[in-house]
């Protein structure tokens, strides 16, 4: 490595450390007494030191508020959407992949338009549906209506197309039956394409906003994402910005311990979620 | 393997390997995009409705009308002359791109298309006596526009520039892309929280860190020439990593040879950027612009929870309307008219996105 190298990165260290600096601001906050917050933001290095330090807001967010119900609420429909969707998609995506049945370019098609519906132009009469048939303010309200959209499906489809025929002709031979084969030829395989989708999905779960908005009335049934919007608008008034602050770190921290223990399976997922979904 | 299991032929497995999604699917995607179009279609007031089924009225076409017309409506060329006159400019740089051959036909027709509907849609105005049914839907459109226009170049151009700086494989590069990621995973609230209180007159690092400097802190979202730059700001912040690695994986498809080559050639850093990295990530750019597009027309969050769509209305975006126009006004068949006009944008969109994939394939 030659000295400009040196220097790109020098130089490139400035940018990405600005580009930090209001993720550490917030956790900084979160570390300071909520009395100094309210004179000023700016004690020690701009505030972005948590001098004087205290852990009193993450102590109090445990000890009352509703930050650790809504926390669960995310765990359970995150996992619930990602098992779901991780269910439907690996199922049809090996169907559309490697079987042969009447009608199935039509299904293909079919399912591919359906890339095409952003959330935004179903939350209206997805939410009349949901009204009809009282699932509003509960948990599967929250995950179903994910399991509809064909990312999944796709993702896994072109997983299982690029499997070599023979490992699928070896099986044939040994007379095993096409459930058998995507159960314990086929699934085994598609694991890092399973993880994947799993990540995507997990991401999106943690972080939907507009849907559970408009389907969680209730302060039970919100998720941390939706719960954390709920208190920000009145942040300084009641609850103390360092309580805020902590409650975002909170939010956070599933999505960022996520990222950076499986780095490459995010960028994947987020790549494939931003190209075809 | 038990012999007694009676062995399913190819397609009954398939159709029972489908159906789960096949279900889902239908009852949670297709069905509700029908059953929206359905809505648009009737007076739908939500609250009236929830109470008797049979409290809405089949209408046509009328919320349409209501929300996208007027009374007294004309059209002029020189309405709003500038936007126009790009409009015009663009058709004519389309042509003239395909003619030399230097654009592809998806995307001299897609760019001959954004350029007529510039000129053709600023050109609407109520005349003498006229008004439109709702004033505020054609505003919200613009803004959401603005918005569109201001941040994908700002994230398409700042992702691309350190993509081409960070395309090397070590390890301190790598820990670089890393940070510059990181925030595109957190949600929109945890975004906008920071910013918020980033932004904020009072309390925020912007303005402590200008009064360190002697100057007089900005009120950003309050303030109507601050309020959507404030947004474009934070969401450039957010949405720089998809777009950042789109471009890496862009960036390892030209081959080292060019590079070298160029380099014989005196062709280095910004100058090897400009004359060899640029016309070899073309289909990349296009890609990323158009994901971006899509993605930040769907704007809502940013704007429903820094402004309020305020102040006086100069950051209220489509989808916040949509929403404020069902679950506030309880108007459904009008917010249903507008998720389908949303639904046509977006979805010409995706048009162009697939025909791009598959010129690349």
């Amino acid at each position: 490595m030659n000295r400009s190298y040196y220097w790109l990165v020098l130089a490139l260290s400035v940018p990405a450390f600005l580009w930090l600096v209001p993720t550490i601001w917030m956790v900084s906050l979160s570390f300071q007494p909520n009395e100094v917050l309210a004179r000023t933001t700016s004690t020690t290095a701009l505030g972005l030191v948590p001098v004087p330090f205290t852990a009193d807001n993450y102590a109090a967010l445990f000890a009352f508020g509703q930050t650790p119900l809504w926390f669960l609420n995310s765990i359970i429909v995150a996992v619930g959407m990602t098992l779901g969707v991780l269910a439907v998609s690996t199922t049809a995506g090996y169907a559309l992949a490697w079987l042969d049945f009447p009608g199935k370019p039509a299904i293909t098609l079919i399912c591919l338009v359906g890339l095409m519906v952003p959330e935004q132009a179903v939350f209206i009469p997805l939410y009349t549906m949901f009204a009809d048939f009282g699932w509003h303010n509960s948990y599967h309200a929250l995950i179903l209506p994910r399991m509809a959209v064909p990312i999944g499906v796709f993702l896994m489809m072109q997983f299982f197309k690029a499997i070599p025929k023979d490992i699928e002709e070896a099986a044939r031979i040994d007379g095993v039956g096409w459930l058998q084969i995507f159960w314990f030829v086929m699934l085994p395989l598609a694991r890092p394409a399973m993880m994947t989708l799993a990540i995507l999905t997990f991401l999106y779960a943690w972080n939907d906003y507009l849907w559970p908005l408009v389907s969680a009335q209730q302060k039970e049934y919100f998720t941390i994402t939706l719960g954390l919007a709920s208190i920000q608008s009145n942040f300084a008034q009641s609850e103390g910005l360092g309580r805020v602050m902590a409650s975002g770190v909170i939010a956070s921290l599933p999505v960022v311990i996520l990222f950076l223990i499986f780095q490459r399976y995010v960028v994947q997922a987020m790549t494939v979620g931003g190209t075809k979904g | 393997m038990a012999k007694s299991v009676r062995r399913l032929s190819q397609a009954q497995a398939a159709w029972l390997l489908l159906a789960p999604f096949l279900f889902t699917y239908g009852l949670f995607l297709v069905y509700p995009f029908f059953r929206g179009i359905w809505i648009s279609l009737h007076d739908w007031n939500l609250l009236a409705v929830a109470f008797n089924p049979d409290a809405k009225e089949f209408v046509g076409l009328r919320n349409y009308q209501r929300v996208m017309w007027g009374r007294g409506i004309e059209w002029s060329a020189i309405q709003r002359p500038v936007f126009q006159a790009l409009g015009v400019l663009g058709v004519g740089l389309a042509v003239y791109l395909r003619r030399t051959n230097r654009a592809s036909r998806t995307n001299a027709i897609a760019l001959a298309v954004g350029a007529v509907l510039l000129f053709v849609l600023p050109g609407f105005h109520a005349g003498e006596g006229g008004r439109w049914f709702d004033r505020r839907f054609w505003p919200t459109v613009g803004n959401t526009l603005v918005f569109v226009g201001l941040t994908v170049p700002g994230v398409a151009g700042t992702a691309l520039v350190l993509a081409a700086a960070l395309n090397r494989e070590t390890r301190a590069m790598s820990i670089l892309r890393t940070l510059f990621f990181l925030s595109q995973v957190l949600s929109v609230t945890v975004v906008t929280l920071i910013w918020q209180i980033m932004f904020s007159p009072r309390q925020g690092l912007i303005a402590n860190v200008i009064e360190l400097f002697g100057g007089s802190p900005i009120v950003w979202l309050t303030d109507e020439r601050f309020a959507m730059a404030a947004i474009v700001i934070t969401t450039i912040w957010w949405s720089l990593g998809i777009a950042m690695i789109l471009f890496l994986a862009g960036l390892q498809d030209i081959s080292k040879d060019i590079y070298e080559a160029a380099a014989l050639d005196n062709a280095r850093g910004v100058k090897a950027f400009w004359y060899v990295t640029l016309p070899n990530l073309k289909r990349t750019i296009t890609l990323v612009v158009v994901l971006q597009i899509i993605l930040h027309f769907q704007v809502f969050g940013q704007s429903h929870l820094m402004t309020n769509g305020g102040p006086n209305d100069t950051t209220q975006v489509l989808v916040r309307y949509i929403y404020q126009t069902a679950f506030r006004d309880s108007d459904l068949g009008r917010a249903s008219a507008m998720a389908v006009f949303l639904f046509v944008i977006m979805g010409s969109f995706s048009v162009i996105q697939f025909l791009i994939g598959r010129e690349e394939s």
